[in-house]
Order: structure tokens, then C-alpha cells, then sequence
């Protein structure tokens, strides 16, 4: 008995520090954020880092005003959330309402696969494709905008807001649908006014989510937007080059001497975009918290779903909506941006007032099917474009000698062998590092914690970890494992930044798959006798594993196509040789891309051929994981 | 009572946050026999049974005092191993709720977390639990299809079979036959009928002719409290209390 107990108990205690690692990392990374950007704050100011007209950190004086970069930041994620908003939600509708199997089938393969594309092909994408097209259709001088950055940000949020608005709408419960299908509402009608409103808190979530992905975006911007650090003028053009905090991070920290006022001033905005972030993250980890309150209940906060749609709790999400509606919309009236995006919705939202009532319910609802299905098809051509134009330019590059030989003449020749196999080495380590401590983590908040103030630190934690920007991580990296440690620019320093970076996804992802477990399975294990562990490895896990797995494919995918925190903790542009420990730099695939795309001129074709190999490995990894996740369902229901 | 008291509930309180869900019930449940819990929705009844094996530990806001005497001991006093108690106090669930996973799986489980291995003693077990749940003729073809893909009166005797795989003493039955039809619900009748022989059961019912049917005793719940508790014909055709005599003949509930 005793050892029973002990191991009970150790398997507890064990669970519990992967819960709270996430936590420790924050607050690491804070320290040494702050510990590097705290000279900026004093020799520059904080006034000047976020409100100076002017960055010019070479110029003489040396300028360090950080106004066009948080100005370029709000206007290009801005813009990205208009996109991926309305885009996203409507896709997720028609994946979980209406989509015949057929479509279906279709589609959410295709949404995945946008998901994976590395954001540095995202980025190679707009830069030597997407921006051409804008120079031609607008006649314009150059296409590296505003405008492209959005697109691109928009596109690449979009699969978060699918996948999770799906989820939320999934998880409405028939009984709802039914109920309201046997008053004689018809399908549309239910949606409208069941499905939507009872998916609110996802739906919220997708689209802060698709935020948090889109703000901390490093390579795609920094490659589609010109990186010209100037507020457009007026500040509604779209068509103005503009950069943001992010790109600035990206494209100056890995010229500037260490120690300088202007390397810590790269950190004090980290702190910026950092503490920007998080304030949004906690924003909405409120808003959802409070719905979720209202909706469910306090009893209802774990294993028992109850959910009532009275009267006064559509009413308050209502009134939540619209704080949240204030809050964006005093955040860009602020930024004058405003202007158009209200004015836009205003108008969508008064024609939609005006015209509905005087369609008959059966025409309306033929309108707003048709516009889902559009939303589907418009996801798929997305998708097409982007492969077709990529592969049909990067096909010709492939050769066995490319896939196998080193690189010669800056890339312009040769191969990248050596940047195959070192991606491969910091997929496999950083996976190594989050999937153990994510799963354990996620198997204690679920399974073991009783929600109270530890649970909240460890989900602050993860929500905290999750919402920081990719871009960041590589600061941290570099400042902590690089320097710090001195590990130098290594292998292990780029698999732990990378793990730590597709933790939470792990957590979350783990411990939604183990909420979905019914409460009567543990309780029916437990009846039986089973302790605590052996119903969660027994019982909960196995249910939950395909989600767990699905999770996993998604990090996996950025793991492998992340270039931002690898840029200055472990890549090199160009080497011959395989690294012999851990601790040797490696090339790898994004990175190699990056390098070709924007420092070496006359070498598109081996760009696009870097492009399509780096597709293809990612999406090797995505099918190999689909495929088993597929024949598990088959197995197991 | 002519046997002895199996469980010996004892001024029993629970609290769901602010919500007194059970007021100070105290009753007897004799070995070797049926006890029904009757009484109308809300009235504690399930509360009450999930008391005796504990299981209202995984609900975070429930709070329960008073002690509950299995064998003259307190499953409540601290040092209780409560898995230990779970594999004497075995518990069959309102909605069949069986693993997603094989029949014999299902089956298997509960022996094998207690320790035991894969081999011929496991598969007698199943066969045997199988038999004693009257659904061994039935299903013996096909031990390793899903349990998902049984009818829903099969999956509840599948439950009642995994329950007795573990030995139990008592056998808790909250609503077993609440999602069921009426001809699943007469072979569980039956079931539970053999099982009084080499178990105790306690069964919550929503069904005064299921409790008049199966049971020994019965105790009767209104808001919260246990208003009359003694023998089934007594409390079916002389109640005492007139709360008890209205809600037996149909005048609420």
C-alpha cells in the first residue's frame, strides 16, 4: 500500500513541475528581457522607445524613437484581423454547419496545410510573388506594403481562427440545435441565432488567438513590407512600406554590437511588444473567463456541462461584446485607423439591418449559405495559388545532387543537405524538450489540480508562454542560452528556444482532447478502484491521444518552419559540415531560405527550390501524423 | 433485521458549495439484500448513493459530513484508502457508460489495475462476469468488437459485468435503467434479483413499481431529507409518514 501511495504521489509531484515550468519560463524570460533592455530605459527613455517620431539607430545623432514601429505593428495586424476574422469564422461555419463530407474533406486538409506553411515561405511568397502583383495591379512603385504584410499576416492567422471557431461550434450541443429545429427555425436561423451565440467564447478566442499570432509574426512581415520604418502618410495608406516592432527585432539584431545602447534598445522594445502581448492575452483571457462564468456557471467550471441560454446571459455576453467591440475600437481610433474599419463594419452591419427583415427567412438564408461556401472555396484557392506558383517555380531546382550536396558560391550552387538534416535535429530536440513537460503539464491541470490560485499561475503560465512572439523567444534564446549559459550559437541552444516555443500549443492542445473525455469514463474507472493515474493513463489518455496527436502535428509544423528564434540562438547561413555535438551551429531550411531570398542576389531558382524542399518536409511531417491520427479514429470507433 | 447492517450511514450532511443537498440521513442497509432509494428529481437520492463509495471526491465543491460505516468502519476517517473502498464498493451508473474499448477490455480493466495479468484466470473472470451480467450468451463471439457498438440495455449490463469483475461487496445502482426499454429494464430486474444472493445492492430508482419489484427496503427522500426508511411492503402499503404516502400514490413527483 505504502508504495502505492508513493507512487501515486510522485507521479503527482512530477506532473505538477512540468505545470509550473511554463510559469518559471515567463518569468525567466521577463528577467531577461528586462535585465538586457533596462539601460535603453534609462539612457533613451521609455517616453522616446514608444512615441519618438523617428528610428534612425545608425544615423548621427542615433535616433531611438519606436512611434512608426508600434504604429507599423497596429496597422498591419489590424488589417490581418479584418481578414482573417469574418474570413475565418465564416469557413469554420460552413466546415461544422453545412459542408457536404465532400467538401469537408476538402477543406479542413487544406486549412491544416496552411497552417503549416513556415512563415518564411509565407514571407518568400510575398516578396518575390505577392508583392509584384500589387506593384502591377495598383501601379504603385513598390508592392512590399502595408497592404502585402496584411494579406500575408491575414492568410496566415487564418487556420488558428478556423481550427478553433470549428471546435467551439462543434461543441454546441446537438440537443440546442435540435430544440431549436423543432420550433420551426430554420437552418440558418439556428446557426444565427443558437450556434453562434452559444460558440461565442470560442469564436472570441479564435480571433484573439489569430491576433496573437499575426502581432508576433517576424519573417513574413519583415520580408512583405518593405521595412521602412515611417508612418504612412496618411496613415490609411495602404500601399506605404511600413515595419514593425517585430522586423525591427528581426533584421537589426543580428548586425548590432553586443552591449551597445543600441542592442539593448532591440530589447527594451522585446519588453514593448512583449508587455503589449501579454496585456491583450490577459484582456481576453478575462473576456473569455467571464462568459464562460456566466454561461456555464461557477459548478459547471469543471467535467459537468450545463449550459443555460437564458435571457440575461445572452444579454451580458452582449454587454461583454461590446466592451470588447470599445476596447478595439478605442484602440484604433487612437491610431486613426479606426476610420475605416468601423466605418466598414458599420456599414456591413446597417446594410445587413436594413436588408434582412425584408428578405423572406428561406432567402436569407440561401444568401448567407452561398457566402459560406464562398468562404470555403475562397480558403482552397488561397491555398492553390500559393503551392501552384511556389512548386511550379521551385520544381525544376530539385535534383538528387541539390538534395545531397553542400552549398557552393553563397547558395547561388550546389545543395542543402546540411540545412536538411539540421532542421531535422532541432525538430526532433525541441519536440523531445515540450512534448513530455506540455503533456504532463496539461494531464495535471486537467486531471489532478483543483482550480484555484496554483492553477491560475500555471494557466497564466501557458497563456503568457503562448501569446509571446516568436521573435522574442529568439531574444531570449540568444540572451539566456547563448550568452548566459554560453552555449554559444548551437544546436541544443536553438532545440530548447524552439521547444519552449511550442509548449503551450502542447498544453492546450492536450488539454482540450483530455476536457472532451467524458466525466462518467473517469468516474466508472474510479468505481472500479482504479487510482488516479491508472484512469488517466488507461482511461483519459487513450480517448484524448488522437487530439493530443493533432496538437502535436500542429507544433511540429512551426517547429520545423520557424525561423525567428533560431536566427540568433543556433542557425548559420553557410557551412559543409554536419554538426558533431550539440553545441556546433547548423544550418536549416528557413533560414537558408531567408538568407537566399533577401541577402543573395541571382539565387531564385535555389530559393524556390529551398522553398518547395521545405514545404515538402513539412508536409511529410503534417501526412505522416494525419495518417496515424486517422487510423487510430478507425481503430478505436 | 435479521441480517447485519452492511452499511451503516450515520447523520450524513453534503453541501454543494451554499446548496444543503443531504440533511442529517441516517440508515441501515442490511447485507445480502436490496435497498431502494426513492423519491422525486432533485431530492438528494443520487447524492446520497455517491456518498457510499465516495465518488462525490471528484466533484471540487462537494462537501460531506457524518460518517458512513462499511463493515462497522468509517469510509470517511482520514486514513481511508479510498481506491481500496472503490474495489469493495462497486457502482453502476445512471447512463451506461463503458470504456472505448473492447467488451473484454471492459471487463478486464478493473482486474487488471488491481494487478492482475493477462492470461486464462483473467479470462475466466470475464466470462464469468459476463455470465453473472446475463450477457455472456450474447456477446461471446465477439469479445474484441467495440463496446460502443452495443445496444444501450447491453451496454448497461456490460457495465454491471465490469463492476462485478472487481468482487465487490456492495453493488451501488444510481437509475441503472433510467435510459433504458422496458424489456433491457426487466433483464437488469432479473439481474439484480441474482445478485442479492452474493452481494449487497443498493439501487436509486425513479420507478416505485422498480423499487416495489426489486428491492428489500426502501428509504424515501423529499428535498434533501430521508423521510421514511424500513421495510419495501411496509413503506408501499402502510407508510408512515403522509410526504411519503402522497409521493407513492402518484399525487406529485
Amino acid at each position: 500500500m505504502r508504495w502505492w501511495d508513493f507512487k501515486e504521489k510522485s507521479i503527482k509531484y512530477i506532473l505538477f513541475i512540468a505545470a509550473i515550468f511554463a510559469t518559471i519560463t515567463v518569468i525567466f524570460i521577463i528577467g531577461f528581457l528586462f535585465a538586457e533592455g533596462f539601460p535603453a530605459f534609462r539612457e533613451v527613455g521609455i517616453g522616446t522607445l514608444v512615441a519618438g517620431p523617428e528610428w534612425v539607430p545608425t544615423g548621427v545623432p542615433e535616433r531611438y524613437g519606436g512611434l512608426p514601429l508600434v504604429i507599423g505593428t497596429l496597422l498591419v495586424t489590424g488589417g490581418a484581423v479584418l481578414i482573417c476574422g469574418p474570413l475565418g469564422v465564416a469557413c469554420a461555419l460552413f466546415l461544422s454547419q453545412i459542408a457536404p463530407p465532400r467538401a469537408r474533406f476538402v477543406l479542413k486538409p487544406a486549412v491544416e496545410l496552411l497552417a503549416a506553411i513556415p512563415s518564411v515561405v509565407y514571407g518568400f511568397f510575398g516578396l518575390s510573388i505577392m508583392a509584384r502583383w500589387i506593384k502591377v495591379a495598383f501601379d504603385i512603385p513598390t508592392g512590399e506594403t502595408w497592404l502585402n504584410g496584411s494579406i500575408l499576416l491575414g492568410i496566415m492567422a487564418l487556420p488558428t481562427v478556423v481550427s478553433v471557431s470549428e471546435e467551439a461550434l462543434t461543441a454546441v450541443p446537438r440537443e440546442f440545435k435540435e430544440a431549436s429545429l423543432a420550433v420551426g427555425a430554420n437552418k440558418w436561423q439556428t446557426i444565427r441565432s443558437i450556434i453562434l451565440p452559444g460558440a461565442l467564447s470560442g469564436i472570441t478566442a479564435a480571433i484573439v488567438l489569430g491576433l496573437g499570432r499575426a502581432i508576433g509574426e517576424t519573417m513574413a512581415v519583415m520580408m512583405a513590407t518593405g521595412n521602412a520604418p515611417i508612418i504612412p502618410k496618411p496613415v490609411w495608406n495602404i500601399f506605404s512600406p511600413i515595419r514593425t516592432i517585430t522586423g525591427t527585432l528581426g533584421t537589426e539584431m543580428g548586425e548590432v554590437p553586443l552591449g551597445s545602447i543600441h542592442y539593448h534598445s532591440l530589447f527594451a522594445l522585446a519588453v514593448i511588444l512583449f508587455g503589449v502581448v501579454i496585456i491583450i492575452n490577459f484582456i481576453a483571457t478575462w473576456i473569455l473567463g467571464y462568459i464562460r462564468k456566466k454561461q456555464y456557471g461557477e459548478a459547471g467550471k469543471k467535467g459537468r456541462f450545463r449550459v443555460s441560454l437564458s435571457h440575461e446571459v445572452i444579454r451580458s455576453i452582449k454587454r461583454v461584446l461590446s466592451y470588447t467591440l470599445g476596447f478595439f475600437l478605442l484602440t484604433f481610433l487612437y491610431f486613426a485607423l479606426g476610420i475605416i474599419a468601423v466605418g466598414g463594419a458599420i456599414l456591413v452591419y446597417l446594410t445587413y439591418r436594413w436588408v434582412s427583415p425584408r428578405l423572406s427567412r428561406k432567402r436569407s438564408q440561401g444568401i448567407a449559405f452561398k457566402a459560406l461556401w464562398a468562404s470555403g472555396i475562397a480558403t482552397i484557392i488561397i491555398l492553390g495559388v500559393l503551392l501552384t506558383f511556389i512548386i511550379a517555380r521551385g520544381a525544376p531546382a530539385i535534383s538528387w545532387d541539390f538534395l545531397t550536396k553542400s552549398p557552393r558560391d553563397s547558395g547561388r550552387e550546389g545543395g542543402i543537405f546540411p540545412a536538411i538534416i539540421g532542421t531535422l535535429y532541432l525538430v526532433a530536440g525541441a519536440i523531445g524538450v515540450a512534448l513530455p513537460i506540455g503533456i504532463g503539464a496539461a494531464i495535471y491541470l486537467n486531471e489532478y489540480a483543483r482550480e484555484g490560485r496554483i492553477t491560475k499561475l500555471i494557466r497564466m503560465g501557458v497563456d503568457a508562454l503562448n501569446g509571446t512572439p516568436s521573435v522574442v523567444f529568439g531574444l531570449f534564446g540568444m540572451a539566456f542560452f547563448v550568452l548566459y549559459l554560453q552555449f554559444g550559437r548551437s544546436l541544443i541552444a536553438g532545440q530548447l528556444t524552439l521547444g519552449l516555443m511550442i509548449l503551450p500549443t502542447i498544453v492546450r492542445t492536450t488539454e482540450e482532447s483530455l476536457k472532451f473525455v467524458p466525466m462518467t469514463l473517469r468516474e466508472g474507472s474510479l468505481a472500479l478502484g482504479a487510482t488516479q493515474w491508472q484512469t488517466v493513463r488507461r482511461v483519459v489518455l487513450p480517448p484524448s491521444l488522437p487530439g493530443i496527436i493533432t496538437g502535436s502535428i500542429l507544433a511540429i509544423g512551426r517547429a520545423a518552419g520557424e525561423t525567428a528564434p533560431i536566427i540568433f540562438t543556433a542557425a548559420v547561413f553557410i557551412t559543409r559540415f554536419l554538426p558533431d555535438s550539440v553545441f556546433d551551429p547548423v544550418m536549416a531550411l528557413p533560414y537558408h531560405l531567408f538568407s537566399l531570398a533577401v541577402g543573395v542576389p541571382n539565387s531564385e531558382t535555389n530559393a524556390y527550390g529551398t522553398a518547395v524542399v521545405l514545404l515538402t518536409v513539412v508536409l511529410l511531417i503534417n501526412l505522416g501524423a494525419i495518417i496515424i491520427r486517422s487510423r487510430y479514429y478507425r481503430e478505436r470507433l | 433485521m435479521e441480517t447485519g447492517a452492511k452499511l451503516n450511514v450515520d447523520r450524513l450532511n453534503v453541501f454543494y458549495g451554499d446548496n444543503h443537498a443531504i440533511i442529517d440521513a441516517s440508515m441501515k442497509m442490511p447485507q445480502y439484500r436490496v435497498t431502494a432509494l426513492i423519491g422525486p428529481s432533485g431530492c438528494g437520492k443520487s447524492t446520497f448513493i455517491r456518498c457510499l463509495n465516495r465518488m462525490n471526491d471528484v466533484i471540487e465543491e462537494c462537501r460531506v459530513d457524518g460518517a458512513v460505516y462499511l463493515d462497522g468502519v468509517d469510509i470517511y476517517a482520514k486514513d481511508t484508502d479510498v481506491v481500496q473502498l472503490r474495489k469493495r464498493v462497486g457502482m453502476v451508473f445512471q447512463k451506461p457508460n463503458p470504456f472505448p474499448k473492447s467488451i473484454y477490455e471492459n471487463i478486464a480493466y478493473g482486474p487488471q489495475v488491481h494487478g492482475m495479468k493477462k492470461g486464462k484466470e483473467l479470462d475466466e473472470i470475464v466470462e464469468m462476469s459476463l455470465r453473472q451480467a446475463a450477457l455472456w450468451e450474447e456477446v461471446k463471439d465477439r469479445l474484441d468488437d467495440s463496446a460502443m457498438g452495443l445496444s444501450g440495455g447491453q451496454q448497461q449490463r456490460l457495465c454491471i459485468a465490469r463492476c462485478l469483475a472487481i468482487n465487490p461487496e456492495v453493488v451501488l445502482m444510481d437509475e441503472p435503467c433510467s435510459a433504458l426499454d422496458p424489456i433491457a429494464t426487466a433483464k437488469i430486474e432479473d439481474l439484480i434479483d441474482q445478485l442479492k444472493k452474493e452481494y449487497t445492492v443498493v439501487i436509486v430508482t425513479h420507478n416505485m413499481q422498480q423499487a416495489a419489484r426489486v428491492s428489500d427496503y426502501t428509504g424515501y427522500f423529499y428535498l434533501g431529507k430521508l423521510i421514511e426508511f424500513g421495510n419495501t411492503k411496509q413503506i408501499f402499503e402502510n407508510p408512515r409518514e403522509e410526504s411519503t404516502e402522497n409521493y407513492i400514490t402518484g399525487r406529485f413527483g
